[in-house]
């Protein structure tokens, strides 16, 4: 099993290069969020709020935003891990794992494995600038930031196990079509999940309802910042369900993983 | 004394099926003897690799026992394929991996990897350990296969159409590894080839697979030495035994049969020429029998 996680970290590791422009990118975002935390339009926000003046949004929303906008990036860029699928199906490498005498499950499970070895490189590389973040800037404190990232390395896990079980599915060469498939059960779960407030919603909109203006529309974000472990929870439940759907599909396939 | 000795088998196969829809493996049965070179033979779409597929327990079966090293396949996968080297028609590692990387990956999977021996074969080979093997050549990329399968010490070398697309001196060269490898009473080979000139050189057990079903299994020598191609007049061909008849040819100028005992034949018509066959012949003449026999039908 460790020889096949080494294989995916080494066809990973052409990843490295897209993953070196994001960490650039993130820095100078960083450095813009400082600055404009401490002496730009955030700072004068924030001022505005702590005189008690009516602003028309909360600083930690606008902060929050950002911080979703880049800081996930680190997450999504290592997260990538259709590259791995592209190039198995290519080599034909299924076939020739299929062949080793590593047991099915265990195959499955260092897919798995692999997937989260690479989002632990991202999430600990957005909590060293989370912390610094926090030291920085008084927005958002380091347990805020931390359910951010936790919560974005949650959908990203949730999106990740459902395509490597969509791509076990489809098989080779369908990787496009398993990634799609991943977002439209993630969007349709979000969906049947909030399916009243989803409802309300749509007819506001489509009304032109003056209740939409008194919708909170930043209450996703608080959830983000407060409740990260709940989706923590639901992706480690998807992940667990994935891997067992993945590997007894797998099994009826008999094994090209 | 020699009636003594028990001759293992490494590999059989017992009425197994398996069933695509549009293709199906029918009541295959057949063993491959420990310490000999068994060539699959057949043309494309006849089943070889989905047999081959079957005996590495790759794809399930839908009846049928398939054993290797005396032992079912269903039940120590696993531990089987530690004594088994696969060698496929495409090299199936990234492109980018290096003999060195192949080597980083293989070392966490076999127990019985032999390091200094994987980059002993890289050096026989002519295989720069450092370079990506998406720049090697076709006979390279199956000679790293190759290496690789050597490497951990395989009692039982399965290749499927390992030499096809390659050139003759490639292909001579390829002989020759799989010659050193079974000079060790214990190491057989299951090599799956429609190029059967290299099978007649290489191969003491031939098994012959057509449409799904197995045509002919056995010793190599012995089905050359039965078979053989009559030479007749096109008028003469009624008079030959239907018993001995596998098909005829019937051209302008004559015609060709295939005799499946060459022997009878010469004894019953010895005023024909009775011509050893190739197995490429005897291929050639028991697929244009189940044609001839399909048309018949349909």
């Amino acid at each position: 099993m460790k020889g096949l996680i080494l294989k995916d970290l080494m066809c990973l590791r052409k990843q490295l290069t897209n993953f070196c422009f994001v960490m650039a990118g993130v820095l100078i975002a960083s450095i813009m969020y400082v600055l404009s935390a401490r002496y730009g339009n955030m700072a004068k926000v924030g001022q505005e709020m702590l005189n008690g003046n009516a602003t028309q949004v909360d600083v930690r929303n606008i902060g929050s935003m950002v911080l979703v906008m880049f800081m996930l990036l680190p997450i999504a860029s290592v997260g990538d891990m259709l590259y791995v699928f592209l190039a198995d199906g290519k080599a034909g490498f299924g076939k020739v794992s299929a062949t080793f005498p590593v047991p099915l499950k265990k195959r499955m499970l260092a897919r798995f494995l692999t997937i989260y070895a690479m989002f632990g490189i991202g999430v600990a590389v957005d909590l060293l600038v989370a912390f610094l973040l926090s030291l920085l800037t008084d927005i958002l404190n380091f347990r805020e930031f931390f359910g951010i990232i936790i919560s974005g390395a949650s959908v990203m896990s949730i999106y990740s196990a459902l395509v490597i079980l969509f791509c076990v599915v489809l098989g080779y060469g369908k990787e496009q079509y398993a990634q799609c498939a991943a977002l439209f059960t993630m969007a349709a779960a979000v969906v049947l999940a909030n399916f009243d407030k989803v409802k309300y919603f749509v007819v506001e909109i489509m009304m032109h309802d003056k209740k939409m203006e008194s919708r909170d529309l930043w209450a996703p974000l608080d959830f983000v910042r407060e409740k990260g472990y709940v989706l923590f929870l639901t992706a480690a439940a998807v992940s667990i369900l994935a891997y067992f759907l993945s590997y007894r599909i797998a099994d009826r396939k008999r094994g090209v993983v | 004394m020699d009636e003594n000795i028990e001759i293992r088998n490494v590999i059989e196969l017992e009425h197994v099926s398996k069933d695509y829809r549009d293709f199906k493996l029918d009541d295959v049965s057949f063993t491959v003897p420990e310490g000999s070179v068994c060539g699959f033979i057949g043309q494309n779409g006849a089943g070889k690799t989905t047999t081959i597929n079957l005996i590495l327990d790759v794809i399930r079966r839908d009846s049928g026992v398939v054993r290797v090293f005396g032992e079912n396949v269903d039940e120590n996968t696993a531990g089987l394929r530690e004594d088994i080297g696969v060698v496929f028609d495409e090299m199936g590692f990234h492109e980018f991996m290096t003999g060195k990387d192949i080597n980083i990956m293989m070392k966490n999977i076999y127990k019985n990897w032999d390091e200094e021996a994987f980059f002993g074969y890289l050096k026989q080979f002519a295989l720069p350990a450092k370079k990506k093997c998406g720049a090697f050549s076709r006979g390279m990329r199956m000679k790293l296969q190759i290496a690789v399968a050597l490497s951990h010490h395989a009692k039982l070398l399965v290749m499927d159409e390992p030499t096809s697309g390659l050139d003759p001196i490639v292909r001579n060269e390829m002989m020759n590894i799989f010659r050193d490898f079974v000079v060790e009473e214990d190491h057989t080979i299951l090599l799956s080839s429609h190029i059967t000139g290299d099978l007649e050189k290489l191969a003491d057990e031939v098994v012959f697979i057509d449409g799904g079903r197995i045509v002919l299994a056995g010793n190599k020598d012995e089905m050359l030495e039965k078979h053989g191609i009559l030479k007749c007049k096109k008028t003469e061909v009624e008079k030959i035994s239907k018993s001995l008849i596998v098909s005829a040819e019937v051209g302008s100028f004559g015609a060709e049969v295939m005799v499946n005992d060459r022997k009878a034949a010469q004894k019953l018509y010895p005023d024909m020429v009775i011509e050893p066959a190739a197995l490429e012949q005897i291929m050639i003449f028991y697929v244009n029998k189940r044609q001839s026999r399909r048309e018949v039908r349909s």
